[in-house]
């Protein structure tokens, strides 16, 4: 079987960003690859490693930059990877679109998106892929087995979970819990080099317009209230409840 | 026509994007490379470090994983199953390493320095595949005994001895300090085979034996130390232990020379040891100056503080690139013995020297051990003393600087 993955890079989450009158400077920015999408690489591993033939694909639409993230996911063992390179951004709809000609082409029978992109914090992609594929789609997984032609799921419901089948070719997205993603062997980051990286420019996907433009970008910034609550602690707590409560944290 | 100055800029910048060039920008492997480990250590190694120097336990999981991540193989050509890193990656991932735990930077670096290194140094093919895919993979830990309790810094006054037996040796004699000495799989033992030849020096007539463990190589009790808690020291005892001719390293009677190589690049990665843990210091310290108030406002605005933060960072950069220029030279196949012992000797001394001031900087928390100053200072100040103390590194400095005015 043929499993794809969507890979994305984002900035560490560590990474000072700082936003400027021209938008958001990423300037000396670490970047890396998404941990949802890693959870998708991870899992298409696993299904290979229980013993099912499959050939996984590594699938990125984004700025040069994306190579890394990519290497990341070759790495950690796909077997090639294609770049749909483009230093334009997209909305979630139109990056559907381009990357379901992508996986459609390839005729994949698996195709695992990350759950929620940590920088946009958009959960839309996947879904928007599985309605561009016309396949079906399980969101927040957080269990995948494969049979014959059919995956069954356990996804996360609000307050709950369900459990699902679906038949193939589906759309997969993951959610913390599926699995814990290896680290890349330093042999195989250097391999990983090796391996082909098809590059593919947005002509070759019969070109897009973004429906959405940005206008304005800025960072939420935080403050600390430094405050310190003193005296007996039994009454101390009861005070910092009473706090978080009239915050509405609790 | 580009005016001549745009061109020299022009060539600085193309070198600067070669692979394995000039190190004042990571090239792309090496961001790759660094990048995951990183995340291992953040979230693997730095959590415990100062549990495990509270109890001396030896990470065997941590090490276990490393193993499997090819730290362990840094060097070790792919085909025996390592990572064939240039040494300048290894050494900025060593320096990454020190920055969260210098116990186990000391056990990463010395067996890929010296356990390995040697046997990459002078191994013939055979002894090559038979002991450096599980030295790489982790599988078995490498050991490397030279010093004893008589010889340190003159190591070629060692007394260990070997007696040749035709198929086979019998090596006795004692080690002291050997890192990894109760951990490791595989050995590599200096011992004496023959008297120095008339007309050389008392460095003629050694031999190294890479031997796996055996019973008869008898470790003492860990050693109780300052710092590297979690780093395994101890002296090996070894009695009539016969040993393979064939496990001969190298020259018989010529180990003296593989011994020095070994140790230059060993150099190397305790410069950046220091580096690591003098790096993390002055982030800590860094940190603590801004946030910490007295006299109404953060300390960092004092300048007996700021210039302090100032030395500390201008100084580590300074032994940074020694470190790395060093190790562009063993890349290139230059010679780099002065370098490196530079390198090694000012990474130390700077090393410790700005845990030193992060402790000042702290106050009273820098003596406290939640704040992990102390410990790297600890831990940073073996890193003056092993694979030659600084009055050996000027001993070795003087002499390849002096050779030049010579006649
Ligand atoms: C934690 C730890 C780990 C170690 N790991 C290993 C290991 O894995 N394998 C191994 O073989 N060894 C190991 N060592 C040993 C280490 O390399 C030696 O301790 C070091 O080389 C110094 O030798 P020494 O302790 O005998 O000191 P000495 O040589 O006795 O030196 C004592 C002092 O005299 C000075 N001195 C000596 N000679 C001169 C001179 N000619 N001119 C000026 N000053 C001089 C020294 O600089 C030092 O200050 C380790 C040591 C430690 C503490």
């Amino acid at each position: 079987m043929k499993i794809i993955c969507i890979i994305k890079q984002v900035p560490d989450a560590e990474a000072r960003i700082r936003s400027t009158a021209a938008g958001i400077d990423l300037e000396g920015v670490t970047f890396v690859i998404d941990g949802m999408d890693e959870y998708g690489v991870e899992q298409a591993l696993r299904i290979r490693e229980s013993g099912v033939e499959a050939e996984i694909i590594a699938v990125a639409l984004g700025p040069k930059r994306y190579e890394e993230a990519i290497r990341t996911a070759l790495a950690m063992g796909a077997d090639r990877a294609i770049h749909l390179e483009t230093e334009e951004a997209f909305d979630p709809i139109t990056q559907a679109k381009l990357l379901a000609k992508v996986v459609g082409e390839e005729a994949a029978d698996l195709l695992l998106v990350g759950g929620k992109e940590a920088d946009w914090d958009s959960a839309a992609l996947g879904a928007a892929t599985a309605e561009a594929l016309g396949w079906p789609h399980s969101d927040w997984t957080t269990e995948l087995e494969l049979t014959a032609n059919s995956a069954k799921v356990t996804h996360d419901a609000d307050e709950g979970s369900e459990v699902l089948t679906l038949p193939l070719p589906a759309v997969i997205t993951t959610q913390q819990g599926l699995n814990e993603p290896r680290y890349p062997t330093l042999p195989n980051i250097m391999k990983a080099k090796r391996k082909e990286l098809k590059k593919l420019s947005l002509d070759d996907v019969g070109g897009a317009v973004s429906k959405i433009v940005i206008l304005k970008q800025e960072i939420q910034t935080r403050e600390r209230l430094n405050k310190i609550i003193e005296g007996d602690p039994m009454e101390a707590a009861q005070q910092l409840v009473k706090l978080l409560q009239q915050d509405k944290v609790i | 026509m580009p005016c001549y100055s745009e061109q020299v800029k022009a060539t600085i910048q193309a070198d600067n994007r070669r692979e394995n060039g000039l190190w004042f920008e990571l090239t792309t492997d090496q961001k790759a490379l660094l990048g995951p480990l990183k995340d291992f250590l953040k979230t693997e190694v730095a959590p415990g470090a100062i549990e495990r120097d509270k109890t001396g336990v030896f990470p065997h999981e941590i090490v276990r994983q490393l193993g499997a991540m090819g730290v362990l193989g840094m060097q070790v050509p792919e085909q025996y199953g390592g990572a064939a890193l240039d040494t300048v990656t290894m050494a900025l991932i060593t320096e990454e390493i020190a920055a969260v735990d210098g116990s186990l930077c000391l056990t990463v670096a010395s067996h890929n320095s010296l356990c390995t290194g040697h046997i990459l140094v002078a191994g013939n093919a055979e002894q090559k595949a038979k002991f450096l895919p599980d030295l790489a993979s982790g599988t078995k830990l490498g050991a490397w005994g030279l010093t004893e309790p008589g010889s340190g810094s003159d190591a070629a006054a060692l007394k260990s001895k070997a007696v040749d037996k035709g198929d086979h040796f019998v090596l006795s004699g004692s080690k002291a300090f050997i890192t990894q000495g109760t951990v490791a799989g595989t050995y590599v033992l200096l011992a004496r085979s023959d008297q120095a030849a008339a007309g050389r020096s008392s460095a003629d007539g050694i031999s190294a034996f890479v031997v796996s463990a055996d019973p008869k190589i008898i470790p003492g009790k860990p050693e109780s130390k300052l710092g590297l808690h979690s780093s395994d020291t101890a002296a090996l005892n070894f009695e009539n232990l016969a040993v393979p001719s064939e496990n001969l390293l190298g020259k018989r009677g010529r180990a003296f020379s593989d011994v020095m190589t070994v140790l230059s690049g060993g150099r190397i990665g305790i410069g950046a040891m220091g580096i690591g843990l003098g790096r993390s210091a002055l982030e800590i310290a860094a940190k603590y100056a801004l946030e910490r108030e007295q006299f109404g406002e953060p300390i960092a605005n004092k300048q007996a503080i700021s210039f302090k933060i100032a030395e500390m960072a201008t100084e580590l950069e300074a032994a940074r690139l020694l470190v790395l220029k060093a190790a562009t030279l063993k890349d290139a196949g230059k010679d780099y013995t002065l370098a490196a012992s530079q390198a090694k000797l000012k990474g130390s001394v700077e090393g410790v020297k700005a845990c030193d001031y992060a402790i000042q900087i702290l106050g009273g928390y820098g003596y406290v051990q939640d704040y992990e100053v102390e410990r790297m200072w600890r831990d940073a100040r073996l890193t003056r003393i092993g694979e030659g103390t600084d009055e050996v590194q000027h001993l070795i400095i003087a002499r390849e600087y002096l050779k030049q005015f010579r006649h």
